[in-house]
């Protein structure tokens, strides 16, 4: 199977590179360490062999979309992936008539750290119920059998509900004790584009220097509103964070409650509007009883 | 360093009789860059006015800061003063220790003293990050657009034009003239609706200042106060209207006839028509779905035959049948819109205990109008809908859909209770040996000469007013039993009436919510449109530039209806007497330097203030069109980038003010 995406997708490139439908391809090669992945960026055709896909291929490389837009690329995106490359041609980042977008049905991908590939799926990928890309204009791979989960993909969210107001708190400024505020978390993040983010602003300076903990829980907080709908579950900030500190859990409950209050999975369909962003009279929002 | 001035107003009792005035002097002098705290008794007065611009003079002041009312209030009266001393009238700042203090916490006033403190101090933080701003000047189209040719639409169009100003007239029915056209008589001077009505829609049509589109609706609003671009468009009718002289021809031969909209179902119309003599313009519409040759064609695409008529086509003289006629959309500027498109009676089928609409004698008020009316589908004549019997006991049941929170119709619709004194008082002049009753809840007759004429029917025409409520009605034997209370004599009242009817309220128009959406004007629960202020701004809406007229905001007899077509002219008047219109400064920029162009601000704008502008590197960046911005703020706090600002609200203005709250 790793044989086959890996070469279905060096074929494309070779195609849409040489043909000059594309200047640039965006995506994974074998890393340093020899075992992991890391972003490529192919530019010429002879270099395509370069290009692997397998399930080390952790990275949303929508991210590197952003900074090179403007440019005709193409893209390797699995499911997830595309989910973030339409919220980001929802959003103006990306052009869709620029971007090619070569989608992996994707198996879901391994814990990996540099040097080394565990043989357990990422917990992402154990809750994963959409394997195939929402947005694509090629598909490698083979179609993956949708399996029912079996048990609830929140169920990580609900055990932290579950707990008292007090209990959460403790929960977090345990982690955010941890927090040396690197912003790795931020600039890994596809969905965080912004050319100044507001934690590094200083006038009017929303989030005050020293690295305490209630500016690391303003940061947090923040960053959390602002992908409350928008966030597509990739764990690119978990990923990155020097610390671990479970990130993934603050976007899944706002990704959970968005999806009960208007049912909206962000990334799905770019033409559908993000529902934080508009207002239906008779949406209902749950609130007031 | 800047040079503040403190102005605290007692308004009479209303502060100082809660806050302690002396105390609040004591605590804001010594903040920095304060060089003077005055007080005065009325600040607004002309001599509170005349200190405040003495000061500004003698002290040198280039911050004022007025603790006083609500800036909703005064903001723009103290503006003009400071602007008169000489200072841009953006740098005064009002602290609201009225509404926001000395009423509401007028039983607690320590506390309501150190709120005053708090908010006076919060004014000057802001203050010191004022800007001078000035206001930009746009100009305006001098043309008006009405929405709805009922009698509130004609007023003010006919107002409107004849200070001579041009007017669209804009018209969903295939005729002017609206609900006023179907009554029979108006009371209380019992004078002939049409009689009145029908001179007004000639004049209206005649006018040269008028521009008359009917069978036509608006699509879209764009734009702003004096510079709207409207997409209006109009439907096909199939008739060339240039062509068709009105003779009446087509609609006489036509073969079908289907219930008629404008005699509420009770007579037939042909399916080539007018919906009634005087209509206007007079020019006939074909009903489409109803007609024999579409229906043929039809049948055609499905291999059968149907017969394909034509009979308008082959005898109209001018040849000014037009199959081919399409829709059109017709894009006009205007400078100013006037909403009034009325209302709809409520249905009274909703009422399952009165029936559901099913009983034939059961029939509503605008039903009775077509009955009594001369050119009704009874040519006057009383008839029953069930078996054309001369009805002898009518029973009128008051407040259907008004005042009914079951109903979700808690207002009262005001003119029900005139209409059941007035028609009931027709119905005794028709035949003196009818003998109508009236069960009502409470009689509302507040209008002059209103009282005298629900008197008038009581005594002098013998009508039957029941203080009382009906509980059932069901069909027997040719009469429709209404089993009441009279709770005046404490008894359950049975009636057996030949005709029974429903006095319908007032409600919101079939899509008034969808124009209100179009419009970006405000509606109420019940699909009302909403004022800029009840009482005191009654015709204009929260958008400048769109105003209300008639039943459009909720229920109103004619003479009510006619004085607001009135005054609504005055009001488009006043703004087209202006050759320039000022546009707020407080209106939002974006710092192009940050934007991603992710357009969240247009998404959440209500006014479609947000243009897209190619930056040089050819993306899309956000740009605020400050002729449509309101400040409402929306997009600066939707901004995850922070790029978006408020002049005269910036975001370092308010945490300057949340800090001088935490100090």
């Amino acid at each position: 199977m790793t044989v086959n995406i890996t070469e279905q997708i060096q074929e494309k490139a070779r195609e849409i590179l040489s043909s000059g439908q594309v200047e640039l391809i965006i995506g994974y090669q074998r890393a340093s360490d020899g075992v992991t992945a890391r972003p490529a960026f192919i530019r010429k055709a002879e270099n395509v062999a370069k290009l692997i896909f397998d399930q080390t291929c952790t990275h949303n490389l929508a991210k590197y979309a952003i900074e090179h837009r403007g440019k005709s690329m193409a893209i390797v995106a699995k499911a997830c992936d595309t989910f973030g490359i339409n919220v980001l041609i929802q959003e103006n980042q990306i052009i869709r008539e620029k971007t090619y977008v070569i989608g992996v049905n994707c198996p879901g991908v391994v814990e990996v750290s540099f040097g080394q590939v565990g043989d357990k799926l990422q917990y992402r990928c154990q809750i994963c119920q959409e394997h195939a890309p929402a947005v694509y204009d090629y598909v490698a791979g083979d179609p993956v059998e949708e399996k029912p989960l079996g048990f609830d993909p929140y169920i990580k969210v609900k055990v932290l509900e579950a707990l008292s107001q007090e209990e959460r708190i403790a929960f977090w400024e345990k982690h955010f004790e941890r927090c040396i505020r690197c912003y790795a978390c931020r600039n890994a993040c596809p969905q965080c584009y912004c050319t100044e983010c507001v934690v590094e602003q200083i006038d009017p300076d929303w989030v005050g220097i020293p690295i305490q903990v209630p500016e690391k829980q303003i940061f947090h907080v923040i960053r959390a509103f602002h992908l409350a709908g928008r966030c597509i579950g990739c764990n690119e900030c978990e990923r990155s964070c020097p610390v671990g500190i479970p990130l993934s859990l603050m976007n899944m409950k706002f990704s959970q409650d968005v999806e009960d209050q208007f049912g909206y999975k962000p990334g799905r369909d770019p033409e559908v509007c993000a529902p934080l962003a508009t207002y239906q009279p008779d949406e209902n929002l749950g609130i007031g009883g | 360093m800047a040079r503040i001035g403190i102005f605290l107003c007692h308004c009479g009792t209303n502060i100082a009789g809660v806050v302690n005035i002396s105390q609040v002097r004591e605590a804001v002098k010594d903040i920095p860059q304060v060089v003077l705290v005055e007080e005065s008794k009325y600040m607004c007065s002309e001599m509170g006015q005349g200190g405040i611009r003495e000061a500004i003079e003698k002290n040198k002041l280039d911050r004022v800061i007025i603790s006083a009312c609500s800036p909703r209030m005064h903001e723009n009266t103290f503006r003009k003063t400071v602007a008169d001393a000489g200072l841009n009238p953006y740098l005064l700042e009002i602290a609201n220790v009225r509404e926001q203090d000395s009423w509401v916490h007028a039983d607690d006033k320590e506390a309501a003293t150190e709120k005053a403190i708090a908010l006076t101090r919060t004014a000057v933080a802001k203050a010191l990050l004022n800007q001078p701003l000035t206001p930009k000047r746009v100009g305006l189209t001098k043309r008006a657009l009405v929405i709805g040719g009922g009698i509130a639409g004609i007023q003010a169009a006919l107002d409107i034009a004849n200070a001579g100003h041009p007017v669209v007239l804009v018209e969903r029915e295939p005729t002017i003239g609206g609900r006023m056209a179907q009554l029979d008589k108006t009371f209380p001077t019992l004078d002939c609706s049409s009689c009145i009505l029908t001179p007004r829609m000639v004049e209206a049509n005649q006018h040269p200042n008028i521009t008359i589109f009917t069978y036509s609706e608006v699509m879209s609003v764009s734009g702003f106060v004096g510079n709207f671009k409207v997409q209006i468009r109009q439907k096909a009718r199939h008739v060339d209207s240039v062509k068709c002289t009105g003779c009446g021809i087509c609609w006489q031969k036509c073969p079908d006839l289907v219930p008629s909209e404008f005699d509420t179902g009770l007579g037939g119309r042909k399916i080539i028509y007018v919906p009634f003599a005087q209509a206007i313009p007079n020019v006939p519409v074909i009903d489409m779905p109803n007609c024999r040759y579409v229906k043929h064609l039809e049948a055609a695409k499905e291999g059968k035959k149907l017969p394909p008529c034509r009979i308008c086509e082959k005898l109209c003289p001018t040849g000014a049948i037009d199959w081919e006629q399409e829709d059109q959309v017709l894009t006009e500027d205007f400078g100013a819109i006037v909403v009034a498109t009325g209302f709809k009676p409520f249905d009274y089928g909703r009422y399952t205990e009165f029936g559901a609409g099913k009983y034939p004698d059961v029939i509503g008020l605008l039903q009775l109008e077509r009955l009594l009316s001369a050119s009704g589908p009874t040519n006057g004549e009383l008839k029953r809908p069930s078996d054309g019997a001369h009805p002898k006991t009518v029973v009128f049941l008051s407040c259907i859909g008004s005042r009914d929170e079951r109903m979700g119709k808690p207002y009262c619709s005001k003119v029900c209770c005139m209409v059941m004194a007035k028609q009931a008082i027709l119905l005794k002049d028709h035949d003196p040996e009818i003998q109508p009753y009236v069960f009502y809840i409470d009689v509302r007759a507040g209008g002059k000469d209103y009282e005298e004429f629900y008197q008038r029917s009581q005594r002098e025409q013998g009508v039957l007013w029941l203080r009382g409520r009906v509980s059932k009605l069901y069909q027997d034997n040719g009469k429709v039993i209404v089993m009441g209370e009279d709770s005046l004599m404490g008894r359950p009242v049975e009636i057996a009436a030949d005709l029974v009817v429903m006095a319908t309220g007032m409600e919101a128009n079939d899509g008034a919510v969808d124009l209100a959406q179009t419009l970006h004007i405000s509606y109420d629960t019940h699909g009302f449109m909403v004022e800029a202020h009840p009482k005191l701004r009654p015709l204009e809406t929260n958008t400048d530039g769109i105003f209300l007229a008639g039943t459009v905001s909720g229920p109103r007899d004619i003479p009510e209806t006619v004085a607001q077509g009135s005054g609504v002219a005055a009001k488009v008047l006043g703004l087209f007497s202006k050759d320039e219109l000022a546009t707020d400064p407080t209106v939002a920029y974006v710092d192009a330097m940050r934007c991603t162009g992710c357009f969240l601000c247009a998404e959440v704008c209500p006014y479609g203030a947000i243009d897209k502008e190619p930056s040089r590197d050819g993306r899309l960046l956000a740009k605020v069109n400050e002729s449509l911005c309101k400040g409402c703020g929306l997009c600066v706090a939707g901004c995850r980038g922070n790029c978006i600002n408020l002049r005269g609200f910036t975001n370092q203005q308010v945490i300057e003010e949340i800090m001088a709250l935490c100090r």
